[in-house]
């Protein structure tokens, strides 16, 4: 796919020019290795020669195409203003905080953690010095559920972002902390999360994805790679808060190794429109991949979530969980196929999608799938959509609670189910609070 | 008169060994009691009899009638006389408890001839009621949404229906209150006579104080390790397993 | 108490030899059949407009159905296959290779001698009459059923209830189907919609007066010749407010057939306060393409259900649906498919809800034996500011060997907070602790794999009517008997 670049028409690539790309290949430092150089061309060529999601495109079914554009955006050339605060204070093992792109603060690991080998440190720095797991594992998973012009595009436009490697056998007690933020009207970023961990390793991720103001038309590209090799066990939260008027694209990958497990929880606040695409490789026997989101959606938004939860050897075990609440005319679409390779034999595969309308006007859409070719597995996926239980409502209102008081506190439950699923408490907390925070608003 | 006889028995799962060489023979009208401690190979050994495919018979003998079973498969040793009451009873969704059992008498008829239907309502009735099931359970599915008591409860029929001639009930009472207990010892108590050898396998003494058995058998580590009557399970309980293995320390000392 | 009445059958143990799916031994070749060729008009093979003027000619029809199917094929031609959704193995099809009309005499024949073995067994396993069989062999072209039914048409006639052919419907009665006839199913709808619109032949077309509850099935058998050998079967069914009718098609024993494409359509139209409940119990032989487009409307108070039964043909694409047109309307999909090597069967439902506080309500289980493959596709739509509207789906596969294969894509689309949806599927197998149980009670492996699997459609089968279900069950475990060693 080698388009000519000067040919490419104005739509397909809106406000990521060719110019502009020139000008962020210059931006960046020239210690970079000249693979990772020719792989961002590479992706930029292949941004600019695919189409946008059409009608038809049956990965992109149910969602609103109209409204996607790639125009009206700016790339920040130089690190920017004053950040916000951080929304969540709990003590961390290391801090990374990007604006725009760049690393405007940090707080190192200990002496200790650093001494036993683990890394906490910028992508630009790890291309580098740990170039070998870089290149093996950065944007290593073809895109597989239809945002593969978008993931070019931020392959392309990637400034800097985390990487974090955890070597054999090492535990990281408290969570590692990984902020984003977009700031200025119209921004774009490309925030990228590439975590490592080795065998029988223990670490939390805990990302945050936030903008200046809530009303900044801005625009985000952003990819995470996480890897779990033999016997790790990983968990990784992600909090989505961006502007109400963003435009946010995430596509997310994890691969899980013999008897490794990891767990993810991606909570959806932010955007007004967001398309994350969150893909599970079951490769080894024994592994283990529990995938959970929440969404918060009031009116004016859209949430697109795609999954996929591929099943490659025996005795694996994948259990996806996502439960959307939608206020006003808000609008959600859940697809999520489970694949189950031949030799899969003894998958043990679950996925649930659970919507709650909070009102007449709230859209949701489901498109459960399973494509299963392995017989000696269990594989069961579900999708409901439903209202508040007017036997709960009532239960509540004859004990004195008024009406919209008790659909809160039962709105609130809905989503207890996903977060007890977490084991650290003071994770719970935080995130019961960021959620019950945005849903008051 | 039937006879079961076990000759140097050894049972593996995969690679590893779990029943080293154990003989016995239960002669019909007899019950005998095995009791250990948990892994030593109890369920192991019956299921292995009954010919479940997850173990290897490795080595050894078992002879029913002076014929041996090893060869045949599960349903042809089933309708040879082999009853295995299971620990963990599958459900069957979809299939009632009457369809079942009487596919099960079917199958052991000879080509063409057919169940007389009411002869065997009649009979099934009659064992339900003496079992204390209710009868509505006929149109139910097998096991299906069943309590444990209930699971047992439904072994027993099955036993009373089809007849063997040796029961290999594994860990009948677990999961029973005295009442379920009650019950499912009156209803092997009723079988009881000289077309039927049981093996009894148990981990608790108190099922014997209502099945009283004729002879008691400790397993350990795969093998038997102590034979006795009635009062070696009051023994069994009254000093633990530990003193099984204290003895057989000095036996080998 | 009185004991179950329900009768059962067991599989015969004797015949447990590896008997594989007998369809799959009918041998296709055109060696084996003559054409009789003394015809004068012979349509022949291919796909062009003189093909559809000699079919209208021949039946003698009015010219606006005549310029309905000019204008169908003309449509016919303009659209694509549907391959960027459907099975690539609709490429396979040579549509100039098919005869799209075949008139008495032109059936082709062979001998009883010719018949393969085991489709002998198979009729005598399930049995199957004797006159029956030599029908279904593709022996004799036509099935004497004159006798049945004109025997049914007297009664229902005597209740005003109209059951002819397409052709007598339309020539006869337009003033009554005209006003239905390709609206439930607009012609363009899909592409095999638009060959069927263009190529119809033979289908019931059915029409109960209002208040009629019509008490005995009526069936497809009843009037099968020749033309009615369900190629391009078009049906319309009308039942009238407050009336009732059941209709049943096809049947368990497998069906031959040299035309390797089946393209019915069939509209049903439920009025007011009445119901339509359809049987397809479809199992052609395993040559064959069954594309097949089946909606109903549902107006007030109304009721449509769907029971379909797929076992034969080598792709059958059927996605029965429902349009929720009038308040506490209900549309309900049974559906049973057994998919064995060589076969694939991708069926589904759709529902789609027009009014308030309708009820839709899909059970969909399928097995897949050996290579078979089963596909399940759904469509659920709640539109905006509807009140009261629910559906539940169910969809369950059981995979019986390693290399089964089974797929589910539906998709559910439901808006604001009266309306409430339900979807459940899994995937399993029968469990080896399940027959390891059954054949500790003396049954063999096979046995027991049949009375899983009969456990398992269970519930779907119980609503067929008796003699459906019971041949159903035999012929499951024929299937099971072929899958098992």
């Amino acid at each position: 796919m080698s388009a000519s670049s000067l040919s490419v028409a104005a739509p397909l690539v809106g406000s990521f020019t060719t110019e502009a790309f020139a000008a962020h290949l210059a931006s960046l430092p020239p210690s970079l290795p000249a693979w990772w150089i020719a792989r961002k061309r590479a992706a930029y060529e292949t941004f600019a020669a695919l189409p946008l999601p059409a009608r038809t495109d049956e990965s992109w079914r149910f969602s609103s195409i109209s409204t996607l554009t790639l125009d009206g955006f700016t790339l920040p050339a130089a690190a920017a203003t004053q950040v916000p605060e951080a929304p969540i204070g709990i003590k961390k093992a290391a801090k990374l905080v990007f604006a725009n792109g760049r690393l405007c603060a940090h707080e190192p690991l200990s002496a200790e953690l650093t001494a036993r080998g683990v890394i906490v440190t910028t992508l630009q720095n790890a291309l580098v010095q740990n170039e070998a797991l870089v290149r093996e594992h950065l944007l290593a998973q073809p895109p597989k559920l239809g945002s593969a012009k978008f993931t070019a595009l931020h392959e392309a436009f990637l400034v800097d972002g985390a990487f974090i490697h955890i070597p054999r056998g090492v535990t990281v007690k408290q969570p590692i902390g990984v902020f984003s933020y977009a700031l200025g009207a119209t921004a774009a970023v490309f925030p990228h999360t590439l975590v490592v961990a080795g065998e029988n390793s223990r670490a939390t991720i805990v990302e945050y994805f936030g903008s200046g103001h809530d009303t900044e038309a801005q625009f985000a590209a952003g990819a995470n790679d996480l890897y779990a090799s033999h016997g790790a066990h990983l968990t990784y939260i992600g909090k989505q808060d961006w502007s109400h008027r963003a435009l946010s694209f995430q596509s997310n990958s994890t691969v899980v190794r013999r008897d490794a497990r990891v767990q993810s929880l991606n909570v959806h606040l932010g955007a007004r429109q967001a398309r994350h695409e969150s893909l599970s490789q079951l490769q080894a026997p024994g592994a283990f991949s529990e995938m959970l989101a929440l969404t918060v959606a009031k009116s004016g938004q859209e949430f697109d979530q795609r999954t996929l939860q591929i099943h490659q050897a025996p005795n694996t075990k994948s259990d996806l969980l996502y439960k959307n609440a939608l206020r006003g005319t808000a609008k959600t679409i859940f697809s999520g196929l489970i694949v189950v390779d031949p030799d899969a034999q003894k998958t043990d595969a679950y996925q649930s999608n659970r919507n709650l309308m909070l009102s007449d006007e709230a859209e949701a859409n489901s498109l459960p799938g399973l494509e299963i070719q392995a017989n000696d597995v269990r594989c069961t996926h579900g999708a409901t959509s439903s209202r508040i239980d007017p036997e709960q409502e009532f239960y509540l209102q004859a004990r004195g609670i008024a009406k919209a008081a008790a659909d809160e506190l039962l709105t609130f439950g809905f989503f207890e189910e996903v977060l007890n699923r977490l084991s650290a408490d003071d994770l719970h907390e935080a995130l019961r609070v960021l959620i019950q925070t945005k849903f008051k608003k | 008169m039937s006879q079961l006889e076990i000759k140097n028995l050894h049972v593996s799962i995969g690679d590893k060994e779990i029943v080293k060489g154990l003989s016995l023979t239960i002669k019909g009208g007899e019950v005998h009691a095995i009791m250990g401690p948990n892994g030593t190979g109890k369920s192991t050994l019956s299921k292995a009899i009954a010919g479940h495919p997850d173990y290897t018979i490795t080595s050894g003998e078992v002879l029913l009638d002076g014929v041996s079973i090893l060869e045949k498969e599960a349903d042809e040793r089933a309708r040879a006389g082999i009853f295995l009451a299971f620990q963990y009873p599958s459900e069957i969704p979809g299939v009632s408890i009457a369809n079942f059992l009487r596919a099960a008498l079917q199958a052991r008829l000879a080509d063409g001839e057919e169940i007389d239907a009411s002869g065997y309502y009649k009979r099934l009735y009659a064992k339900m009621d003496l079992l204390k099931i209710d009868r509505k359970f006929t149109s139910r599915a097998v096991n299906d949404g069943f309590s444990g008591g209930e699971k047992k409860r439904c072994e027993i029929l099955q036993m009373a229906m089809l007849e063997p001639k040796v029961a290999l009930m594994d860990e009948t009472d677990s999961g029973l209150d005295i009442d379920a207990l009650r019950i499912v010892a009156d209803g092997v108590n009723t079988m009881r006579g000289p077309n039927l050898g049981v093996l009894l396998i148990t981990h608790y003494q108190r099922l014997l104080d209502y099945i009283v058995p004729d002879y008691v058998h400790v397993m350990y580590d795969g093998r038997i390790v102590k034979s006795g009557d009635k009062n070696l399970a009051h023994e069994l309980e009254a000093k633990g397993y530990d003193w099984i293995k204290k003895e057989l320390a000095t036996a080998q000392a | 108490m009185k004991p179950p009445t329900e009768t059962d059958i067991l599989p015969d143990s004797a015949e447990a030899a590896a008997m594989e799916n007998p369809a799959v031994g009918i041998d296709q070749s055109a060696g084996n059949f003559s054409y009789n060729m003394e015809y004068a008009f012979d349509a022949g093979t291919g796909l062009s407009e003189d093909t559809i003027r000699y079919i209208s000619s021949v039946k003698k029809e009015a010219p606006w159905i005549l310029e309905f199917r000019l204008k169908a094929l003309k449509k016919f031609f303009s659209m694509p296959m549907p391959t960027h959704w459907a099975t690539k193995d609709l490429e396979n099809i040579d549509f100039q290779k098919i005869r799209y009309y075949l008139s008495q005499g032109q059936k082709p024949k062979r001998t009883w001698d010719e018949v393969p073995d085991d489709i002998k067994k198979t009729f005598e396993r399930l049995g199957i009459p004797e006159q029956e069989r030599k029908f279904l062999a593709g022996v004799e072209a036509q099935f004497d059923s004159e006798a049945a039914y004109s025997n049914i048409k007297e009664i229902v006639s005597k209740q005003g209830v109209i059951f002819v052919n397409s052709t007598e419907g339309l020539r006869e009665h337009p003033e009554l189907f005209k006003k239905f006839f390709g609206k439930v199913i607009p012609t363009g709808d899909n592409k095999f919609s638009a060959l069927n619109s263009a190529v119809f032949s033979g289908g019931s077309f059915i029409y109960v007066p209002p208040g009629v509850k019509v008490a005995q099935p009526l069936q497809a058998y009843f009037r099968i010749n020749a033309e009615n050998f369900g190629q391009f079967e078009r049906t319309l069914i009308i039942a009238d407010e407050g009336s009732e009718v059941v209709y049943m098609e096809g049947c368990t024993a497998p069906k031959f057939s040299t035309s390797t494409l089946h393209s019915a359509v069939v509209e049903l139209v439920a009025l007011k306060g009445a119901k339509i409940q359809y049987i397809t119990v479809q199992n052609w032989a395993n040559n064959v393409f069954n594309l097949v487009t089946k909606r109903g409307i549902a107006h007030e108070d109304a009721e449509i259900k769907w029971i379909d039964c797929n076992i034969g043909s080598r792709l059958t694409m059927k996605y029965p649906g429902v349009v929720l047109k009038g308040e506490r309307a209900r549309g309900e999909v049974i559906s049973i498919a057994l998919a064995n090597d060589g076969q694939h069967q991708d069926t589904g439902a759709k529902m789609i809800h027009a009014a308030n506080n309708t009820t839709s309500n899909i059970v969909a289980k399928s097995i897949s034996v050996g290579q078979g493959r089963s596909t399940y596709r759904g469509v659920v739509h709640i539109p905006k500011h509807l009140k009261g509207c629910k559906n539940n789906t169910e969809c369950d596969a059981l995979l019986i060997n390693t290399n089964s294969r089974t797929d589910t894509y539906p998709a559910i689309s439901v808006r604001g907070d009266k309306n409430s949806t339900q979807h459940e599927a899994s995937v399993s197998k029968v469990s080896e602790d399940m027959i390891f149980y059954m054949q500790q009670r003396g049954l063999t492996e096979g046995q027991a794999m049949s009375l899983a699997v009969n456990g398992f459609i269970n519930d779907l089968a119980r609503q067929f009517p008796m003699e459906y279900s019971v041949e159903l069950k035999r012929l499951i475990d024929l299937e099971m008997e072929g899958s098992v060693g």
